[in-house]
């Protein structure tokens, strides 16, 4: 018996429908004997390279489909619409992208429909050869008029179709729900007199009938309803991957019992089959590795000479046309780029970036990209490789599969203004945005099977946040494994049917985004090769993510937006506005002492990449005084150089503690820049092509390899021969296959570090010699891991003024003011705490709560304001935004109000008085006056006059509360400053007189959290890295799996800490603390309130109850590195939000940050 | 018309089909599979991992020269048969 062919099946890429991966199935089809298998996802092509690279691997023929809605409503409410699957015959797959492509384009964004005609468009060819093939099936209108015996309808819809569709069939299936044969029974009559062709189907969507549930629970929270049968797509669990000879039963069924009709059911499926089989590489080109079809870019000549051209001159641009160096690089990679027929490419690139600059935007190149020349000469990119020692085989190589990815950063406001000049320019039939997969995951998962299972919306918000962001297979774990959790009451038997299937949610696709920076750069076929669905934005997406771009040989630039170029160019604005000074930041000197003295003394909050806890310690035991030092650090504060154990070696030998240890004397060169220490791929490259002399595209074809156990054994295979063959002895062989052994795959792409250190550099210039700008700069654009209460401190322990906000002075964003005079330049320039003086920074509109676009546009616009009420009719805020203006003092400086003073009388005008006022004019702009605009004018007599000292005014620790509630910082004092009293009381250490303090000593520490962090470490525990900040400075604080049982669930449920450490000296000026036990801040200031100074004494003085640490299993890499599974993944969040343990008191925004890196794309703001 | 029963019954099974039942003591030699269904349990308001389906078979069936039409339900929780409805 000849095999069966699925032609109907859905993958989890049928978003919140289908549960089974394309690998998944087609290995499962491989398994039954199957030659060839469709995937039919609906509403689009989005596992469709992933579906043809998994039938390729298991040697099975793919075919391709989609799911398509054909009405935009459905006819009853409730229902889902009616549905057509349509498969690409061979060499229909462009008729079937863009057919997708008008789906999304006729229909609203997630809800893409096709008419009859606009099918029978796409169904054929120039010569009316048919492209593709419709199936109507029991979900189609044919066969919902058919099953409600509506059979002269039917026969209409049927005689429709077919009058514009050529290749047109009837799909019967049976999921042995009620009365299910028997539609397909007279569905298959119908098909028979008229004439039309019936195949079998399983309208798949699970790999096996377990599938099932995860089915229902999809379908419940695709409909937003809980889980009910009348909800439930599928009654029965059979819509399964079935194998040949249960399909041969349901036929049988189907057809009542008729062997011969049953037959010719199935050769009739198989025939449509076999008219549908794709090649694979002519949609994925990237299978065939030796000549790979590629996408290439038009740019109207031909670009080998052109680009040619462009280089020669940028030799001359850059004062390099002397260079022999330069001229022997620049030959060797041109070589390369033209044998992959990339000149075009790298034009079209090239063009980008002009355009980006023109538009008066920062750009810079980053990433592996740095490290070629020819990026350099053509103006895509300022590093130089040569200078810094980068090699073009990181980017680009011979031996390399896949395509060159060039990255480039541009400032992250105007990321999208970008995009669009690049649309403009190519225009949308060559361009397009790449996509990604939203998965679920833990919290997801949860929400979406809490509301399937009915349960109350602030039950489900509870249990999801309690969970930190790890997968949704990890809930278990997490449940018994995390302190946090393993007490907080979700162990309930009663969630245990939720949390099961949340685990089985995992990884399912679940909504699709906008990439956060690929471009695809194509030719006017693009669309022929994708299809393409409008994002939120508007912008034309691909519905390929961006592995499925590469595979399918397409080409993209990565446009990355970076809030610290925006930052910096806010900065850069602001300088000029208050002094007047333009600064040239691409130009300034690479070697300003200042500016690397800060940095060594960790005071780099703020600043890019070098601002997180670890960070700081890590550059102040490094103590950067060059590019290159900077270029270092960045690269080792990476997992792959920490757990590889490269940090201590390189500090030991940096700072002369220990001779710098080389392999052998032919390796000095490679390794001379980092003490003897393999930090960068580029070394990696350099010991190879040494040792095995074969070249450096060989070395980077071997550098890949090594990432995992099995391709070290492989790489050691050729390399230990290889050099033994070359003339190195037995002992430098060894030596030198430890090290990369060692290196394991790990370690930085020093172009990439190159590319980074630059920003860097200059974000720590900006903070040193203009402070103020450029702490405006970082809290108008937020590009950093810090909130910007702490953003906020840093700037006032600079010196700089804050000042609260005032509606005559405040602006949109944060404006910088001329306060005084500045400090004067002693020799090396004014001390840390004096670099902003005489500066200070103005509270925006913007920073207020609630304040909508429009609202700020109009009270910028509007100043300046006379009064309270003239304030109101002009800018016309809403209630709760003017009364959260005053509260935050936006009218002190109008009326003369100093609130928190001891001296306020009954009588005297007070804030309190204010927002009475408010509410009076809010009260008489309603009533008298919104028929008509012009009578606004009429209350003023009225509302004019304020009569003060009604109210009393607002104390001090209530200005602060407003402005901790309302602007999400403290501005007028230190939230700490309340508990002065206290902590004098108990003995506890400010963070600027940590550094007085002995190493070992056990001391007490105070302050807001910051920031915690829980990132990978060499020893494979979980440790807790939290930053406390106590108004003199930050204190860091390490927290061990030792201590975790009694400290984790205070220190990510608490925001303001009393933690017991020990002091560990890091370096010259750093310092930071092992902790020992950790408290409330505020648990303990009620105590003391209450009970006094003894009783808290007492809670200090308690043994914490011994409790089990952190669970899980570490995992274990293969150079011996182990990591906890629950590292860099960042804090339980319920316990954090306080929700757990509930604390009231606290104020709602964001205070803290608990997120790692400060790069990256931003999230939407 | 058919008359509702609901009583436990033991059933031979053949290639995925009841092929024999005794119900009352009668032995029963299915002649003819009419229709055959599936209902999945509402899995969601118990607490068990996997409540099972229920399959449903409607037969003709003969127990000597009587011959009747018969509605079977297997429960795959439970692992019993039912004889739910007959029309004889």
């Amino acid at each position: 018996m000849t095999s069966f062919t699925h032609l109907h099946v859905a993958s989890a890429y049928s978003l919140r429908y289908g549960t089974a991966f394309p690998d998944a199935l087609a290995r499962r089809a491989a398994e039954h004997g199957m030659d060839a298998l469709a995937l039919t996802d609906r509403d689009g092509l989005y596992g469709a390279v992933k579906h043809i690279q998994a039938c390729h691997a298991v040697g099975v023929d793919p075919i391709v489909g989609v799911d398509l809605a054909t009405e935009t409503r459905p006819a009853r409410p409730g229902d889902e619409p009616a549905r057509i699957v349509v498969l690409a015959r061979s060499g229909g797959w462009a008729a079937l992208c863009r057919l997708v492509t008008a789906a999304h384009h006729a229909g609203e964004r997630g809800e893409p429909y096709v008419t009859p005609g606009m099918v029978a468009e796409h169904a054929t060819g120039p010569d009316g050869d048919p492209r593709l093939v419709v199936l109507l099936g029991p979900r189609s209108g044919v066969g919902r008029a058919v099953a409600e015996r509506r059979d002269e309808q039917a026969r209409t819809l049927l005689a429709a179709w077919r009058s514009v569709v050529p290749e047109l069939v009837v799909e019967l299936s049976d999921l042995f729900g009620y009365h299910e044969a028997n539609i397909a029974t007279r569905m298959l009559a119908l098909a028979g007199s008229m004439g039309v062709p019936a195949v079998l189907t399983n309208a798949v969507r699970y790999l096996d009938a377990a599938g099932h549930q995860v089915g229902n629970v999809l379908d419940a929270a695709r409909k937003l309803v809980p889980l009910h049968t009348r909800h439930v797509e599928n009654p029965t669990a059979h819509a399964y991957l079935k194998d040949g000879q249960e399909m041969a039963r349901v036929a049988f069924k189907i057809c009542g019992g008729d062997a011969d009709r049953a037959g010719r059911l199935l050769a009739r499926t198989r025939r449509v089959a076999e008219q549908c089989r794709l090649d694979p590489v002519e949609i994925v080109p990237l299978l065939d590795e030796d000549d790979p079809r590629l996408h290439l870019p038009e740019i109207g000549e031909d670009p080998v000479p052109l680009l040619r051209h462009r280089c020669e001159d940028g030799l001359i641009d850059r004062g390099m046309a002397r260079s022999r160096d330069a001229r022997e690089r620049l030959a060797a990679e041109l070589d390369i780029i033209e044998k992959k027929r990339l000149s075009g490419y790298f034009i079209a690139v090239a063009g980008i970036t002009d355009m980006i600059r023109s538009m008066g935007i920062r750009c810079a190149i980053r990433g592996s990209g740095a490290g070629s020349l020819v990026n350099h000469l053509i103006g895509i990119g300022e590093v130089n490789p040569l200078e810094h020692g980068l090699l073009m085989e990181r980017f680009l190589s011979e031996g390399r599969r896949g395509l060159p990815d060039i990255d480039v950063d541009v400032e992250s406001a105007r990321r999208l203004d970008c995009y669009r000049a690049i649309l403009d320019r190519y225009g949308e039939a060559r361009v397009a945005c790449v996509s990604m997969m939203e998965t679920y995951r833990a919290r997801s998962a949860l929400r979406d099977v809490g509301a399937a299972m009915g349960l109350p919306p602030h039950e489900i918000d509870v249990i999801a946040k309690a969970f930190p962001h790890v997968r949704a297979k990890q809930i278990s774990a997490a449940l018994s494994d995390l302190p946090e959790l393993r007490d907080s009451g979700l162990n309930d038997r009663g969630l245990q049917n939720m949390f099961r299937l949340a685990e089985r949610l995992d990884g399912l696709p679940r909504h699709i985004a906008l990439h956060p920076c690929g471009v695809l750069i194509g030719n006017s076929a693009l669309r022929d090769r994708t299809p393409v669905e409008r994002s939120l934005l508007g912008f034309p997406m691909s519905q390929f993510d961006k592995d499925d771009v590469e595979e399918a040989g397409l080409l993209k630039l990565d446009v990355l937006g970076v809030r610290m170029q925006s930052a910096m160019a806010y900065s850069l604005k602001e300088i000029e506005r208050v002094d007047g000074e333009k600064v040239e930041l691409d130009a300034v000197p690479h070697d300003d002492r200042p500016t690397y003295d800060m940095i060594r003394t960790g005071r780099t909050l703020g600043c890019f990449q070098i601002e997180s806890p670890g960070q700081r310690e890590l550059v102040a035991k490094l103590e950067p005084r060059t590019m290159h030092d900077l270029i270092v650090d960045i690269s080792l504060f990476r997992p792959g150089p920490v757990n590889s154990d490269m940090v201590t070696p390189y500090l030991e030998a940096r700072h002369g503690y220990r001779e710098p240890f080389y392999p052998h004397d032919r390796l000095k060169d490679a390794l001379r820049e980092t003490n003897g220490v393999v930090v960068f791929h580029e070394q990696v490259l350099k010991i190879i092509d040494v040792m095995t002399g074969k070249g450096l595209s060989f070395a980077e074809k071997m550098r890949r390899t090594l990432g995992t156990p099995a391709g070290r054994e492989i790489v050691r295979s050729w390399f230990v021969p290889l050099a033994r063959e070359n003339g190195f002895d037995d002992a430098a062989v060894d030596k030198a296959w430890k090290v990369l052994d060692a290196f394991g795959g790990f370690g930085f792409c020093k172009a990439h570090a190159a590319a980074f250190a630059l920003p860097t550099y200059q974000s720590a210039w900006l903070k040193r010699h203009h402070a103020a700008a450029f702490f405006a700069g970082v809290l108008t654009h937020e590009p950093g891991m810090y909130p910007n209460r702490v953003i906020l401190d840093e700037a006032r322990q600079c010196g700089v003024d804050v000042l609260p906000l005032d509606v005559n002075r405040s602006g949109r964003e944060w404006l910088v003011e001329r306060t005084g005079p500045v400090a004067p330049g002693g020799p090396g320039g004014p001390g840390i705490g004096e670099i902003g003086r005489g500066y200070g920074l103005r509270v925006p509109f913007s920073a207020v709560k609630g304040a909508s676009d429009a609202e700020v546009d109009r009270m910028v616009a509007g100043r300046p304001y006379t009064s309270m009420a003239d304030f109101w009719e002009r800018a016309r805020p809403s209630r709760p935004t003017a009364e959260r203006i005053v509260e935050v003092g936006g009218f002190d400086a109008l009326y003369g109000l100093r609130p928190g003073e001891p001296r306020w009388r009954p009588g005297e005008l007070t804030r309190r008085d204010l927002v009475a006022q408010v509410g009076a004019l809010d009260r008489a702009s309603s009533t008298g006056v919104a028929a008509s605009g012009a009578a606004v004018q009429l209350p003023m007599g009225f509302t004019e006059q304020v009569i003060p000292g009604e109210l009393p005014e607002m104390t001090e620790v209530e200005a602060v509360e407003a402005e901790l509630a309302i602007l999400g910082m403290d501005v007028s004092r230190h939230v700490i400053a309340f508990h002065d009293e206290l902590l004098d009381a108990i003995g506890v250490t400010r963070s600027k007189d940590l550094l007085k303090q002995r190493n070992g000593a056990e001391v007490l520490v105070a302050g807001v959290k910051v920031a915690t962090q829980t990132p990978a470490v060499r020893s494979g525990q979980r440790v807790i890295f939290a930053t406390l900040d106590d108004s003199t400075g930050p204190v860091d604080l390490t927290f061990f799996e030792s201590v975790q049982a009694h400290t984790a669930a205070t220190v990510f449920g608490s925001w303001l800490l009393l933690a017991r450490g020990v002091v560990r000296r890091t370096g010259g000026r750093a310092v930071s603390l092992r902790a020992v036990r950790c408290w409330n801040l505020l648990d303990l200031d009620r105590l003391w309130r209450a009970e006094g100074i003894g009783a808290v004494r007492a809670v200090l003085n308690e043994q914490p109850a011994s409790g089990t640490g952190v669970g899980g299993r570490p995992i274990e890499y293969g150079n011996g590195f182990r990591q906890s599974p629950y590292s860099d993944i960042g804090p339980t969040p319920g316990v954090r939000e306080g929700r757990i343990r509930g604390h009231p008191a606290e104020p709602q925004r964001r205070l803290w940050h608990a997120s790692s890196g400060s790069s990256g794309p931003p999230p939407g703001r | 018309m058919s008359r509702l029963y609901g009583d436990p019954i033991e059933v031979w099974v053949r290639d995925g089909q009841p092929a024999q039942f005794v119900w009352r003591d009668r032995l029963y030699a299915v002649r003819q599979v009419q229709d055959h269904w599936v209902v999945a349990r509402e899995w969601w308001k118990t607490h068990d991992a996997d409540p099972g389906e229920r399959r449903f078979w409607r037969l003709e069936a003969a127990a000597g020269r009587d011959v009747g039409t018969y509605e079977l339900r297997f429960d795959t929780a439970s692992g019993g048969w039912l004889l739910l409805r007959a029309w004889d």
